[in-house]
């Protein structure tokens, strides 16, 4: 057997000079129809809720790159917000103190807690920002002129970069139609009597209020 | 269509309909209430349920010398410990009952409950969810959350947790019946709490209609839309808790003054404003289940000496609830009283060792028992403990033969109690039909 296993060998490593065939190229031809598939059955991840940290890590980011105790000194104040121990286990937080863990899912009364802290910042930012009217880049939120007594054409670009802020994205590649529902937020709020700041103030804080706690800000 | 795939259809519509929720069925019960309570720390039963007042095995009982019997409301002296006592149902209790004995014609105790476990971790997750805990996680959803997710859908807080150890596990439950866990009661309340210096409750109302409708709206056109449809409908009960007096009536500070039936200033302090918050919330038909926990039942050390006048404190809370649910008219069912329609279960995450260590406290013991004070069970002591050990015997006829009463078969009898089948929620446990009245 070994003799002829090195004669058959020998014959390959010999015949290893020959040239491949050439591929000339043929005519073109349409590619075969395909199927049409109507439902998408690509694999999709689930939606979850973020965990507690990174939304509490991202409303101190949105606000001025706040230290928890800054946002505490920031909020305080006209019962808009008190100390952050009372809400740690409400935020979802593992609260050591009365030994409760981390909660996993949302609930009304963290959404609740949400929203009195987005509330208190987002006050306090109209504020900051549009009541002291300081230059556009000492801004923390609301970056653009106020527009006076704005139509929907004035107010979309303003709302575009308050999107862009709290969602991340620019508002015309939203998956539905937000533009008209925040301006009738605005324009219904703009509409009663203000207290504390001007009606206008007072439009522009609910429609930052309502992104902040918006249910794209809360998924991933 | 291939064979796996055929298989995955097949298997995945028929666990759909095993696991979820049955409005449908559960509409023939839809206005009962539930209290649940957790003792934390792991009680001392010989003091209460199981009470030992003979120096037996390795049992050491408690007597004047090693325990404070001052405040003991029942305490009777009897050869050197205390006297034990009875009922008409059967029952033998110890003094640490307090004014519970009162009631005890209404008492229904399971002892001899086998834990397998001294961990208080593993022992609070096995005794409000049936299972013991897997790798450190949760595996099945707790007792509340079942009676929410079955009952309790149509209710604004389906399921309230103040301290309780409340478990959501899994997707296939109603999202409504998530609970709401918290540390207190204030921060209930407190979340609810708005500024009136700025925004009003119109524009608020108008802000979370905008995020319903939103979250509504993306729930439609999601792949997954259940967790947006979890927030559209946590954004929709935000609006009457955001503008009713909701806040008022339920803070700490008026509950307390509102009852004072409970004791605030005990060894529970402030904690004991969970039981009023239950009632109140009751009354208002807010809630569908409470959990509420109060602890330091922890004792190792020289506390032991404390622990009978802490149970006192205990049941004395829960006497006080009773009576109260007593006195209270059903708020949906002309003429009839509370108490026929809300179930009350106190458990803890084990019990203590029969016998004292060197520094006078009670370890942690594999042995439990639990308290119902429902119209739906029958009154009376079940379940037994050898003599010597304080451990659970073999006293109960199951599918699978004669063992001890555990957890899951209390869970699941009491899950059977309202028409719920255990079987769709938990892995194990079997009804008692026994404990049924």
């Amino acid at each position: 057997m070994r003799p002829v296993a090195l004669l058959l060998a020998l014959l390959v490593a010999c015949h290893g000079d020959r040239r491949p065939a050439v591929i000339s190229p043929g005519t073109a031809q349409p590619w075969p129809a395909h199927r049409a598939v109507l439902l998408d059955q690509s694999p999709k991840a689930k939606r979850r809720a973020v965990p507690a940290e990174v939304f509490l890590r991202a409303y101190l980011g949105w606000f001025g790159d706040l230290a928890p105790y800054d946002a505490f000194l920031r909020a305080r104040g006209n019962d808009l917000f008190d100390q952050w121990s009372y809400y740690l286990a409400a935020l979802g937080l593992p609260d050591h103190h009365v030994d409760a863990p981390r909660i996993s899912q949302s609930n009304t009364v963290m959404l609740a807690t949400i929203g009195r802290l987005g509330e208190a910042l987002c006050i306090r930012s109209v504020e900051h920002d549009l009541r002291a009217n300081p230059p556009l880049d000492k801004r923390v939120i609301f970056a653009f002129e106020q527009p006076v007594q704005p139509t929907r054409e004035t107010f979309a670009p303003a709302f575009d970069i308050l999107h862009r802020t709290f969602l991340g994205y620019p508002v015309a590649l939203a998956p539905i139609p937000r533009i008209d529902r925040f301006f009738a937020l605005y324009r219904e709020v703009a509409s009663r009597q203000a207290t504390r700041l001007t009606p206008d103030e007072m439009a522009w804080a609910a429609v930052c209020t309502a992104l902040v706690q918006h249910p794209e800000a809360w998924v991933y | 269509m291939k064979r796996r795939d055929f298989l995955g259809v097949l298997t995945g519509g028929a666990a759909s309909l095993a696991l979820g929720p049955t409005w449908a069925g559960a509409s023939t019960l839809p206005d009962e209430f539930f209290i649940f309570v957790h003792a934390g720390g792991g009680w001392d039963v010989t003091l209460w349920a199981d009470p030992r007042n003979e120096r037996r095995g390795l049992i050491d009982p408690a007597t004047a010398g090693n325990s404070e019997t001052g405040g003991l409301k029942y305490w009777k002296h009897a050869g050197g410990t205390f006297e034990i006592l009875t009922s008409k149902s059967g029952l033998q209790l110890g003094p640490g009952i307090g004014s519970l004995y009162d009631l005890r014609e209404r008492l229904t105790i399971i002892n001899g409950l086998a834990m397998n476990t001294v961990s208080h971790d593993d022992g609070t997750t096995f005794s409000t969810t049936g299972r013991h805990r897997t790798g450190g996680a949760v595996p099945e959803s707790s007792v509340d959350v079942v009676c929410a997710n079955e009952l309790g859908g149509r209710q604004l807080m389906p399921s309230v947790a103040i301290r309780f150890p409340s478990q959501f596990v899994g997707d296939r439950l109603d999202r409504r019946a998530v609970p709401l866990r918290v540390g207190s009661v204030d921060a209930i309340t407190r979340s609810f709490v708005r500024s009136a210096d700025y925004l009003q409750p119109p524009d608020r109302q108008a802000i979370t209609a905008l995020l319903t409708e939103e979250a509504r709206e993306l729930a439609r056109d999601s792949t997954h839309p259940a967790p947006f449809d979890q927030l559209a409908s946590q954004h929709q009960d935000l609006v009457p808790l955001l503008t009713g007096d909701f806040t008022k009536a339920l803070g700490a500070r008026q509950l307390q003054a509102a009852y004072p039936q409970f004791e605030y200033q005990g060894f529970q302090g402030g904690s004991t404003v969970a039981a009023a918050f239950a009632i109140e919330a009751i009354k208002r038909n807010l809630v569908r289940c409470v959990g509420f926990g109060l602890g330091g039942f922890d004792t190792h050390g020289a506390n032991q000496r404390q622990h009978a006048l802490q149970l006192q404190e205990l049941f004395g809370t829960i006497a006080a609830m009773v009576k109260l649910l007593d006195a209270t008219p059903h708020p949906t069912r002309r003429g009839a009283k509370l108490s026929e329609h809300t179930h009350i279960l106190v458990v803890s995450e084990f019990c203590r060792t029969p016998q004292l260590n060197p520094a006078g406290g009670r370890d942690h013991y594999p042995n439990n028992s639990a308290l119902v004070i429902s119209p739906r069970f029958r009154p009376g002591p079940f379940g037994a403990t050898d003599p010597d050990q304080l451990l659970p015997v073999d006293s109960v006829e199951f599918s699978d033969g004669r063992r001890a009463i555990a957890p899951p078969d209390l869970l699941a009898t009491f899950l059977g109690a309202f028409g719920i089948d255990p079987r769709r929620y938990m892995r194990d446990g079997e009804i008692v039909k026994a404990l049924l009245a």
